[in-house]
């Protein structure tokens, strides 16, 4: 890797300030999992790292706070599964959690950095997508709240503008039941990156909305208008028309060395299928408890 | 002490799993240059000039090597031709073969150089990536027709065409022939340890430091091309971290040599995994199989043609064409074969030798055609394969005969995964067997010191690059002198200490060295003996000696406490030196009977989800005939290895190349092999033991057997499963579920 400059922030403020300075020859480390190859493969050739492990409003926690799961920017994936609270209120968010990379890379890398990545096959984007998530960001100016639809650009992309920094991932505790669930095709079942990251949610009115990520340049969320799919009592074969209009923004690429466009398109349908009906699955259950 | 048939704890186990082995990359040389190889974004380039002026003021940088920098003709080797250069002169041949070489103070400099070498070059069309291309008729030439000598083939890109059979194919009746072409995919060894070099000057010769596994076949090249004595050539060859034939044949190690005499200090090479991918892979094939049958199923011929698509240069793969093409019939009894094999030449990786030696590929099709007829003929495949399998004792091919129980093999895989039993829905079942020659030729010595203190040191020159040599010597060695394991030292890996040894490959080392070392210990218990007769007044022929034990006509002793008395009071040691040596055979088509063979059924159960094609692998049996397991944990982990790593090229394992020759899913996260999620969910290998075998007690060879034939196993249970052949590797699931689309017309 090539030399750069190390620093290591003790207050947003300080970050923030160094964001202003240095612009895109900044790189933020938090887990690292992203940046390290990116650094050993001279991928990127930052002059500044700027470290924000050492910001005490930024360690690890998961509070709940006006009826918000808050999760800080340097909480790991494996201590997201492993909450109680997100168990119980976004299971398809744990769903996603516990397939990113493998158990080191797990107890390394943050759900924050998860979505700054960029990556249209981020686990974690289409259940954030689906919860309705947003993204607290601080600034020169202070601190915004971007919906993660609106947070979520395109391939490395994000909202984020110079000298901004997320800081939270903000989840709302659903109020009435809501079932979710997470799906993804890989090549193998061990450690692999996604084909297809899909993401159902069915509320207790019976609407349905499905994220769907890999298959185009970000994840992308479609409300279900045929009102057929959150539907328990539909069977799954009189559901495809409807799926089919959900997958409407799929655009998988033709040079994919991971999956052809023709298969992923096909899988979308299976796996938004098996995910809607572990949706529907949870919904009952809690709508019975 | 009965040490053989036991699992001691593993000699070298714990300094793997704990991180204490010092593999290459950690041997520290102090004051070593780094060196970064140079290479190009094509496979087949003219260079027209390099210019490294810019790299050379990098800090640090101390010089760029290029061809310009060697001899003139530039000096090239290879185990079988003498193709491959020293570094890329004139032009590339595959995607990732050097054109310089970097050395500077440390790794990131070297690296960051090697980014500043401007390569003048261009990029040419027509390369050739596949057996069609190489055998078009405006071909173009893979090796220039000089370095070819006298071959017939010399102006093609075919390197030779083996023809090997017997009977007449033409002659035969047959009630049901059946024909079809399967396709093996280029995969590669993924040793988790790469590939790493190193050389410094020594007074007026070299030290070489390798993860070879053939350390004297490396000496010898190195004496070769830098015109030294074999005593000035010293080859280190620390345990490699995994080696499947990836790591038999010398690479870079001239490379490195060359630049250390230049630097005239050490240099160090060690590559990144992504870089070894593009140095070291298995031959992919095309295979042509057409068979006769009975209407009861017997064979009345077979003919198979295989096209092997090895790489730029030669290496092994002409040698890996013959010895798989030549058995490539199988285990069966049939009266007419004719079988060819051709090695063609292509713009890609170099492909080697590879556990299973091109076997899994000719097997992925003769036995995916068995079932094939099978199905034609409604007969049981199970059945189909032992009524044509060659009994105990039985010629199969002119010159060799079954060298084993070979149905008791078969019959205890179908136990195992319940051949026959129902099977639930989206369910089924594959048998399939196979059979690999062993060495054909061999040669080991062994040398074992039994120390005064009733300690043992065993020097052999075999590689433990994870099978687990060390331990079996140990064994052996403890065996025959009642030496207990754990003050057993076995020294490998330095040519300036260890004998000769040929090579460690095609199983052979516990059979071979095994033998060398059983023999060393012979001669330690036949002066002990005459220690014994001469301390007691008997004579020697009245003593035997048994599992380190002599025992006179009254009394007996342990080898190492007459040893002891006899030595008195000066102490030293006894030495013993052991020999193995399996000749030539001039006559013989392969130069050589097999020692052994390894035989092999595998037998697979699986459940495909019909909706997204994903295999299941609910059971996986491999049951292997060793002759003896002289450590039967050992066997059991090289056979549960071999079967997990032939799944990766039956599943998911394979090359992706662009139109330009490059390897596009360099490096482990685009090329997948299997993680212990993707194991079979009941994973069972078993070995059945006669004690039939060459080697000490009654040893065959053991680690190949069980990935011979994985593809056909798991093959054929998808289709019992689906309903749908399928002939291409790997089984992807986007592969299966393709072939859940096509309609019953094929389409």
């Amino acid at each position: 890797m090539n030399r750069f400059q190390y620093a290591r922030p003790e207050t947003v403020g300080e970050a923030v300030a160094l964001l202003e300075e240095h612009g895109d020859d900044a790189r933020l480390l938090a887990g690292g999992t992203d940046l390290v190859i990116e650094l050993r493969n001279r991928w990127v050739e930052p002059k500044v790292v700027i470290d924000l492990k050492r910001i005490p409003d930024l360690a690890p926690a998961i509070v709940e706070r006006d009826g918000f799961l808050s999760i800080s920017a340097s909480t790991v994936m494996t201590d997201i599964a492993e909450d109680e609270r997100v168990q119980r209120y976004f299971p398809a968010l744990v769903e996603s959690a516990v397939v990113v990379g493998s158990v080191q890379i797990r107890a390394r890398a943050t759900m924050a950095g998860n979505i700054c990545n960029g990556s249209p096959a981020a686990d974690t984007a289409p259940p954030l997508l689906v919860y309705d998530a947003v993204v607290v960001v601080a600034g020169s100016d202070g601190e915004r709240r971007v919906p993660i639809d609106d947070f979520i650009v395109g391939p490395g992309k994000t909202a984020l503008q110079r000298g901004e920094l997320v800081t939270a991932i903000e989840l709302p505790i659903p109020e009435r039941p809501y079932g979710a669930a997470y799906t993804r095709l890989t090549r193998r079942r061990g450690t692999d990156l996604a084909s297809i990251t899909l993401c159902a949610g069915v509320d207790a009115d019976g609407q349905a909305r499905i994220a769907y990520g890999s298959v185009g340049p970000r994840a992308f969320l479609v409300e279900d208008e045929s009102g057929i799919l959150g539907d328990s009592t539909i069977p799954s074969e009189d559901k495809i028309d409807s799926l089919d209009q959900i997958f409407y923004r799929a655009s998988p690429s033709l040079k994919s060395l991971r999956a052809s466009p023709d298969y992923r398109l096909a899988m979308l349908r299976v796996l938004g299928a098996r995910a809607l009906e572990t949706a529907i699955g949870r919904l009952t259950k809690e709508l019975v408890s | 002490m009965n040490a053989v048939g036991s699992s001691p704890r593993r000699g070298g186990g714990y300094g793997r799993v704990t991180g204490h082995q010092e593999y290459l990359a950690d041997i520290k040389l102090p004051d070593a240059l780094h060196v970064k190889l140079v290479t190009l974004e094509c496979a087949r380039a003219r260079i027209n000039a390099i210019d490294s002026t810019e790299a050379e003021q990098v800090p640090g940088v101390h010089f760029v090597m290029t061809a310009a920098d060697l001899p003139d003709p530039m000096p090239r080797f290879g185990p079988q031709f003498q193709d491959r250069p020293v570094i890329a002169v004139g032009e590339t041949k595959y995607h990732g073969e050097p054109v310089a070489a970097v050395a500077a103070e440390t790794k990131d400099a070297a690296e960051e150089a090697a980014l500043l070498v401007k390569v003048d070059y261009t990029k040419l069309e027509d390369g050739i990536f596949s057996v069609a291309d190489a055998l078009a008729p405006d071909a173009v030439l893979v090796q220039d027709p000089a370095l070819r000598g006298a071959s017939s083939f010399a102006q093609t890109n075919i390197i030779d065409e083996k023809h090997f059979g017997w009977g007449d194919i033409d002659d035969q009746e047959a009630h049901l022939v059946v024909e079809d072409s399967f396709q093996f995919p280029m995969v590669t060894h993924f040793a988790i340890e790469p590939h790493g070099f190193m050389a410094a000057p020594d007074g007026d010769g070299i030290e070489v430091w390798s993860t070879i596994q053939h350390p004297y076949l490396l000496q010898k090249i190195m004496a070769k091309m830098l015109d030294l004595p074999l005593s000035k050539v010293r080859v280190h060859a620390p345990d490699p971290g995994g080696g499947f034939g990836g790591k038999q044949i010398p690479k870079f190690e001239p490379l490195v040599a060359f630049m250390a005499l230049r630097a005239g200090r050490p240099v160090r090479l060690v590559l990144s995994l992504d870089e070894t991918f593009q140095q070291v892979r298995r031959s992919s094939a095309e295979i042509r199989v057409r068979a006769g049958f009975t209407a009861e199923g017997v064979f009345t011929f077979m003919d198979i043609e295989t096209n092997f698509l090895v790489g730029a240069y030669v290496d092994i793969a002409d040698r890996v064409v013959s010895k798989s093409s030549y058995s490539g019939a199988g285990p069966y009894r049939i009266p007419a074969v004719k079988i060819i094999g051709r090695t063609i030449l292509s713009h890609t990786t170099p492909s080697t030798a590879f556990r299973g030696f091109g076997i899994p590929q000719i097997g992925w099709a003769r036995e995916s055609l068995i079932d094939e007829a099978a199905l034609q003929l409604g007969i049981d495949r199970l059945q189909i394969r032992l009524l044509n399998l060659a009994r105990y004792k039985e010629p199969f091919i002119p010159s060799e005969e079954a060298d084993g129980d070979w149905e008791q093999t078969v019959r205890t895989a179908a136990k195992r995964i319940g051949w026959g039993d129902p099977l639930p829905p989206n369910r089924g079942r594959g048998i399939a067997v196979g059979l690999k020659s062993g060495p054909t030729t061999g040669l080991s010595y062994s040398t074992v010191r039994l120390l005064y203190d009733g300690s043992a040191m065993v020097y052999a020159g075999t590689s433990d690059m994870g099978q687990g040599a060390r331990t079996i010597f140990a064994q052996i060695t403890a065996e025959e002198l009642g030496v207990p394991l754990d003050d057993i030292t076995v020294v490998m890996g330095d040519t300036s200490v260890v004998p000769y040894d040929q090579q460690t490959s095609a199983s052979r080392s516990s059979v071979l060295m095994g033998t060398a070392v059983q023999r060393a210990c012979f001669e330690i218990q036949g002066k002990v003996r005459a220690m014994a007769a001469k301390l007691y007044n008997v004579d020697e022929g009245d003593i035997k000696v048994d599992q380190g034990r002599l025992l006179l006509p009254d009394r007996e002793f342990s080898v190492v406490d007459v040893m002891q008395e006899a030595l008195a009071p000066l102490g030293g040691e006894v030495i013993g030196n052991g020999e193995m040596r399996k000749d030539k055979e001039p006559d013989h088509p392969l130069g050589g009977t097999a020692a052994f063979f390894e035989f092999n059924c595998t037998a697979s159960e699986v459940e495909v989800d019909m909706e997204t094609g994903h295999v299941t692998l609910v059971k996986h049996v491999t049951v292997g005939d060793v002759g003896k397991a002289l450590n039967p944990l050992q066997v059991t982990m090289q056979d549960d290895g071999a079967a997990i790593m032939g799944l990766g090229h039956t599943l998911m394992e394979h090359y992706i190349f662009d139109n330009e020759g490059r390897v596009r899913n360099i490096g482990a996260i685009d090329y997948r092999i299997l993680t212990s999620m993707d194991l079979p969910l009941d994973l069972h290998s078993e070995s059945v033991e006669n004690a039939d075998g060459p080697g000490p007690y009654g040893i065959k060879g053991v680690s190949e057997g069980s990935l011979l034939v994985t593809a056909p196993a798991v093959g054929a249970a998808v289709r019992e499963a689906t309903g749908k052949i399928i002939r291409d590797l790997p089984l992807t699931p986007q592969r299966v579920w393709e072939a859940l689309q096509e309609d019953e017309n094929g389409s």
